[in-house]
């Protein structure tokens, strides 16, 4: 027999023990793709829900170098508003999904006025700073205040901000490495802070440490490789144009050494002539690929006809040299979302890329057709010897060809295009069964149902 | 009459170097890439080998590596667009590192050097 659970089945409402339900909130943060605010707001979230921690606010500040920053401050504003908050979340069937949107709502704009009130909170992590909130962070301890008035350690400004007697303040660290600092209170519910709740907060504490350190890592690995990429760029595009000047150089001196070698002339100047025109099409290459903006927003275009006169183009260069281009496009082909020039550009790359791997008379066949409700399909296949699984994995990367002179941009230009009208490649090929590039385009009908 | 051993993909440098350097005196063969060189290495001496680095197929560090295994005594010049291979120990093999440039005069000046000791 087999019994099946739901992978995920957080539920504030249950009747189970608080830490179960903690854990299981907090882990979403580490199981969703959201953004590093959305998962700090599922921490926060977890430890003022009622069915977590159940504290009335979270305050949450980032350590940024050695400077410990004030960013978000989650909970109802008033008494008033605390009330009608939790009667919304003591709805029965009220899900995780629904608190987070709310207090993501209360955490945007103009109603996280909260946090306003913490962001110019700053403070100097190193030792010789001994105020309260500090401390708990630059000493790694969970620290419990309360009268804090009384308390000549409290700063002054943090407790104007917090206005309340009693917080707790739970440091994050990981590896030994201070992320931040949670602070806690019941502002609105007055219930004195009780030694669960701080083991349960320390436990929240440890988490969301751990969850900002990878969340940084990863952040630090993207720009890592963008780094890397840009370096490979640089020394790609040297390369690319160091060889043609290398050359140009090389026989203009010839000519200028012996401008009466009548036979040097003319071959020289048509070497120079080819080199320029290699590194105009460096630049060419390089400024296109530079020019596709993903955040300009698609529009609706045709892409029938658009696909008519590439394809019309590309005819007469399969004529010339004596290729055949077959195209079956369909008559009622809808419109579909993108921009419509970067488009073009992007199937002639794959048409000529398309060439350039068919033998010498090859064949390239061209259809398009809907291929659901939603999606628009162009294939372009071709018969060549088929591209390796190893070089598969890396077609999309910058700066990797499979040709000689390749400058290694076309096939990550179709992509950047087609994710830019949030359409999808996709690359079918087998060792000796040729090749395959499926573009798929969202349909602009499916767009007017959805609006 | 020193011999020389050139091997570059490129096909207008190859012929430049080979007439430049002829033009120095030199008798010179071309290889395109290293596995010609290698084979070429095989079956007769030079006095100097000039290569670039990276090239369609066999890799130049690679042949660098190969060559010194096979002609211990030939001085090799690197001669290419890469700044940053410098700082691959593997090069440091070579007697002397030219990046390819407008001019050939640092290439010649080098190769007189070592072909002079």
């Amino acid at each position: 027999m087999i019994e099946v659970h739901p992978f995920l089945a957080p539920d504030f409402q249950s009747k189970e023990p608080r830490e179960l339900a903690l854990l299981s909130i907090v882990s979403q943060s580490f199981f969703q793709p959201f953004s590093v605010q959305d998962n700090l707001l599922v921490i926060l979230t977890a430890l003022t829900s009622g069915s977590g921690v159940g504290f009335n606010r979270a305050m949450f500040f980032r350590a940024d170098g050695d400077i410990l920053r004030g960013e978000l401050w989650l909970g109802p504003r008033s008494a008033d508003e605390a009330r009608t908050i939790w009667e919304v979340l003591s709805t029965p069937g009220l899900g995780y999904i629904e608190i987070i949107e709310h207090n993501r709502w209360l955490l945007s704009g103009d109603a996280d006025s909260l946090s306003r009130r913490i962001r110019p909170l700053a403070y100097s992590l190193s030792a010789d700073n001994v105020t309260v909130p500090v401390t708990a962070a630059a000493r790694r301890e969970i620290q419990l205040v309360r009268d804090a008035s009384r308390e000549p350690l409290v700063d002054p400004r943090f407790l104007e901000a917090i206005g309340v007697e009693e917080f707790l303040c739970v440091p994050l660290v990981s590896q030994d490495e201070i992320m931040g600092l949670i602070v806690l209170d019941n502002a609105f519910s007055r219930q004195p802070i009780a030694p669960k709740d701080v083991k349960l907060a320390g436990l929240c504490g440890l988490l969301a440490a751990n969850y900002i350190a990878t969340a940084t890592l990863h952040r630090r690995m993207v720009d890592m490789e963008r780094m890397a990429a840009l370096g490979e760029m640089a020394m790609f595009v040297t390369h690319q144009i160091r060889n043609p000047l290398a050359a140009i150089g090389g026989f203009t001196d010839q000519l200028l050494n012996a401008p009466d070698d009548e036979a040097k002339r003319r071959r020289n100047l048509e070497i120079i002539r080819r080199e320029i025109r290699r590194l105009e099409d460096v630049v060419y290459k390089l400024a296109h690929f530079l020019k596709v903006d993903p955040a300009k927003r698609p529009e609706p275009f045709d892409l029938k006809l658009a696909l008519k006169s590439v394809v019309g183009a590309m005819e007469m260069k399969a004529a010339a040299e004596g290729r055949t281009l077959s195209a079956e496009i369909d008559e009622r082909l809808p419109f579909v979302r993108g921009d419509a020039t970067a488009v073009g550009e992007a199937l002639r790359n794959l048409i000529i890329n398309a060439f350039e791997a068919s033998p010498p008379g090859g064949r390239v066949d061209i259809a398009a057709e809907r291929r659901d409700a939603a999606w628009v399909v162009v294939r372009v296949a071709d018969a060549g010897p088929g591209i390796p699984p190893e070089a598969q994995d890396r077609l999309f990367s910058p700066f990797y060809s499979t040709k000689d002179r390749g400058m290694g941009l076309g096939l990550l230009y179709v992509k950047r295009v087609m994710d830019a009208c949030g359409g999808k490649i996709e690359v079918e090929s087998a060792a000796g069964r040729g090749t395959t590039f499926r573009l798929l385009f969202k349909s602009q009908e499916e767009g007017r149902a959805d609006a | 009459m020193k011999r020389i051993l050139i091997v570059e993909d490129e096909e207008a440098l190859c012929l430049l170097y080979a007439e430049e350097l002829s033009g120095e005196g030199y008798d010179v063969t071309t290889a395109r890439d290293a596995e010609q060189a290698l084979d070429i290495l095989k079956r007769e001496r030079f006095d100097l080998i000039v290569t670039d680095i990276r090239m369609p197929g066999r890799d130049g560090v690679e042949l660098i590596t190969q060559i010194v295994g096979l002609r211990r005594d030939v001085p090799i010049v690197i001669n290419t667009a890469y700044q940053s291979y410098r700082d691959d120990f593997m090069t440091w093999a070579a007697d002397a590192y030219v990046i390819k440039s407008s001019s050939l005069d640092e290439l010649k000046a080098r190769i007189r050097e070592l072909l002079a000791r």
